[in-house]
């Protein structure tokens, strides 16, 4: 918190939560203020169609590890409606795994979904502890009113508890929210060069090596996939490969068109032009494993339509295999037996699928592409690099960063990647709250 | 020369089968030393190892267990099974023809199963006394064919194959339907059984005979096709 040089506030409008970044300068006693305030201040003032959902809230862009905000009791009910449906849900998948008729498939079903609910079950244990916990506490002071070292004691341990108590509620709000299961996954980044020619290619490489930078300082490995040079030695395009712990979930919203303000090199009497490159942000697949199912697979033999069996003597093994879902079909005849024959034709098959699975993919990365970068006008823009007045402001969370050179260094994206991944969170808080 | 041209004659004139001349057969993966006096497996047999193995797979018990090949001929199929169940469990081979018994126990010795594979010489369950309701698996791939068509299969099956393997009495059923009352008492509960029959008349009897006429011994009797899409085999489990 302390390093940063900003201040997001949480303001929410007709519903919706807006991310405000102000700069430390501007604000320092307001920040400092609001950090150590101890009557609790909203951040958010409630409108007539959102009910409240934390009575106070002191976020920074670093997150909100110093303090945990207090969740309203309504969202509270909410969760606890929830927790109490995923330990039912655990204890009956529990049950089921120790009963014998449970047939192999099933089993690993209620296994897989017990893995997925493991972690918020961890920490609803700890939750039940603490609650225990509290309560005996809560009786302790009842009981001895009249024993003041006892009772000041057990005050101090009740506050204690229930600062706990927040905490967890705090993480399993976070492990509750919906997540995008692409987010551990590795990304590839792609920039293009969009209006204004040779400055927008000059432009889009500078863009490239900030990822990369960026990428460098998280610890990820980045990889230049591809690149086209301008005349210039700008990008006309370029891609490369970013891998690290949950690199696309930090990326994803950086795709959209970026927008750069500045006096080109190329302009002789120094006027500033509007360039623009885009960003797309897709998620690596994890490496494709086609999976063959019995029950989808058909396969012949060319007979000559008689009894066979015992009837007839062939040598001829010759297989044809069909994938029904796909339709896809393969004759094998060259294998010494039926046998051989249809292993090896399962072999082609499977083949044949994984190609047709990895074709299937990149036509659907490429469909992806144009969803995010939309048409390339400027309602996608989404960020803009004003060079003469210094500064970067990302329009959909109306943060502006004043020191444009440490960004395209790669050293303050966070300041815009922190304050989206809020807003996502803020936007998932508020529609939690509303779908029960 | 001389004999090679010797031999094409006898499989254009005699129509002796290409396996009997060659003296083999490609059979799954394995290749089977094979002769006259012997039947030549057929691929719609070597599903039966498939399906096999699919119970194999999902049940420690049965890897572990007595398994039995009813009239083994070339060994096919006690070899097949024997290869899935490593050294844990074993097959028990019968076959009344000593040719075939002994041309199973060469190729047995040949994969180097004769700790796993045993050939026994006799009448289907006759030699397996002691196995009495023991057998985890039992798999038969006896003669089927009815009396009367045996003159009109193909030339190379009639004329150069053995009549024991093939002939199954007046509706082919003789040696199936007696393999199926030995099943009730030779498979433990819960053993799994596999035969192979002449297509779907002979299985919809075999289901029926087994579901209605010994009823309470079996249970999830099933015809399955073969890759020709012809009920070629049926199977089942000991209640
Ligand atoms: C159709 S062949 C099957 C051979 C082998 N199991 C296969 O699938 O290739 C039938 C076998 O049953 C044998 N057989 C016939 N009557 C028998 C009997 N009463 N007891 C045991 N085996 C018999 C024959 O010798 C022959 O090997």
């Amino acid at each position: 918190m302390r390093s940063r040089r900003g201040l997001l506030l949480f303001l929410c409008r007709n519903g919706n939560w807006f991310v405000k970044y102000q700069t430390v300068q501007k604000c320092f006693h307001n920040h400092h203020h609001l950090l150590s305030s101890t009557t609790p201040k909203p951040c958010f003032p409630s409108s007539t169609n959102t009910t409240t959902l934390f009575n106070h809230r002191s976020y920074s862009t670093s997150g909100a590890a110093e303090m945990n905000p207090q969740i309203s009791n309504d969202l509270i009910k909410i969760m606890e409606n929830r927790l109490s449906a995923i330990e039912q849900r655990n204890n009956y998948l529990q049950n089921f795994m120790s009963q014998p008729e449970a047939s192999p498939s099933e089993y690993s079903r209620a296994n897989k979904e017990l893995r997925k609910i493991r972690s918020s079950m961890e920490l609803i244990t700890q939750l039940r502890a603490k609650q225990k916990e509290i309560d005996g506490l809560k009786s302790l002071i009842a009981e001895c009113p009249e024993d003041k070292d006892m009772h000041d004691m057990a005050v101090e341990e009740m506050d204690e508890a229930i600062e706990e108590e927040n905490r967890i509620h705090n993480l399993l709000l976070k492990s509750l929210l919906p997540k995008d299961d692409a987010d551990e996954r590795d990304c590839i980044l792609e920039v293009r060069a969009g209006t204004g020619g040779e400055e927008a290619s000059l432009f889009a490489m500078e863009i490239f090596r900030m990822y990369e930078r960026y990428s460098h300082k998280q610890g990820w490995k980045f990889e230049v996939v591809d690149v086209m040079e301008s005349d210039l030695k700008g990008f006309k395009e370029a891609s490369g490969a970013i891998s690290g712990s949950g690199a696309f979930g930090r990326l994803k919203f950086e795709s959209g068109t970026h927008r750069v303000q500045r006096v080109p090199l190329t302009e002789k009497a120094g006027r500033v032009h509007t360039s623009a490159v885009t960003v797309a942000i897709l998620p690596q697949a994890d490496e494709v494993d086609v999976q063959l199912r019995n029950e989808d697979l058909k396969i012949d033999t060319y007979r000559s339509g008689g009894s066979g069996g015992q009837h007839a003597n062939t040598t001829n093994s010759a297989v044809r295999m069909t994938h029904i879902p796909t339709g896809l079909t393969v004759a094998i005849q060259d294998e010494r037996s039926q046998h051989m024959n249809k292993a090896k034709a399962l072999k082609v098959i499977c083949a044949k699928l994984y190609e047709l699975e990895r074709s299937r993919l990149h036509t659907s990365r490429s469909k992806l592409r144009s969803e995010q970068i939309g048409s390339g006008d400027r309602s996608g823009r989404i960020r803009t690099y004003n060079f003469p007045q210094g500064r970067v402001t990302d329009h959909r969370v109306g943060i502006t960063h004043h020191s444009i050179d440490d960004v395209m260094q790669g050293e303050n994206l966070d300041v815009f990647i922190d304050g989206l991944l809020l807003k996502q969170e803020m936007d998932a808080i508020a529609s939690f709250g509303s779908d029960e | 020369m001389e004999e090679l041209y010797a031999l094409w004659k006898q499989r254009i004139e005699e129509r002796r089968p290409f396996q009997y001349i060659v003296g083999c057969e490609h059979w799954r993966d394995l290749v089977l030393s094979v002769q006259e006096g012997v039947l030549i497996p057929r691929p719609e047999t070597e599903l039966i190892v498939d399906m096999a193995n699919e119970v194999i797979l999902k049940d420690k018990e049965m890897k572990q267990g007595v398994w039995v090949d009813l009239g083994t001929g070339s060994g096919a199929l006690a070899i097949g099974i024997g290869r899935l169940l490593g050294n844990e469990g074993r097959v028990i081979a019968t076959d009344l023809s000593p040719i075939a018994a002994s041309v199973a126990a060469f190729n047995v010795q040949r994969y180097n199963l004769q700790d796993v594979v045993e050939i026994r010489t006799g009448s289907w369950f006759e030699p397996l006394d002691e196995f009495k309701g023991k057998i985890v698996g039992l798999v038969s791939n006896p003669p089927y064919i009815p009396s009367g068509d045996i003159t009109g299969l193909q030339a190379e099956v009639v004329r150069h194959e053995p009549k024991l393997a093939l002939d199954g009495g007046a509706n082919g059923l003789d040696d199936l339907l007696n393999i199926c009352k030995g099943a009730a008492s030779f498979l433990k509960a819960g053993g799994f059984f596999i035969f192979e029959t002449n297509g779907a008349k002979q299985s919809k009897f075999l289901v029926d005979f087994l579901n209605i006429q010994m009823e309470g011994s079996f249970q999830y009797v099933n015809s399955v096709s073969d890759f020709a899409g012809i009920q070629r085999f049926v199977t089942g489990f000991r209640k």
